[in-house]
């Protein structure tokens, strides 16, 4: 109980911090793969190397 | 990984997140705005750079 309720530096839990991390982490690979293809249709329209 | 949210506050990276990202955006936009080859909203469209090169070729050639 001493642990759950533990605050840390930034004011979350470690439960809070792995659930905030999982959310986090899908975002980025979302906009990694957004970015990966509007990279690869503009390199298709003018390459720039 | 996980363990930066315990560092940083996940409102405050975020903000910052998005504020760099979104002023990352905006000058790459602008900057290809500004050129020939990249600027999406010229109307023309941009020889490449070896075109640009071999099209005084024939003229030489007369």
């Amino acid at each position: 109980m001493v642990d759950e309720d533990k605050r840390s530096l930034s004011g979350l839990t470690e439960r809070e911090a792995k659930e905030f991390h999982g959310i986090f982490v899908t975002s980025f690979i979302i906009f990694t793969v957004i970015a990966a293809i509007a990279h690869f249709l503009v390199w298709q329209w003018r390459p720039w190397l | 990984m996980w363990r930066v949210w315990l560092l940083f506050d996940p409102r405050r990276a975020l903000i910052a997140l998005f504020t760099f990202l979104f002023v990352l955006a905006l000058l790459i936009h602008f900057i290809l705005l500004s050129t020939d080859r990249f600027n999406w909203l010229g109307g023309h469209a941009a020889p490449s750079a070896t075109a640009q090169h071999m099209s005084t070729l024939p003229d030489a050639a007369k």
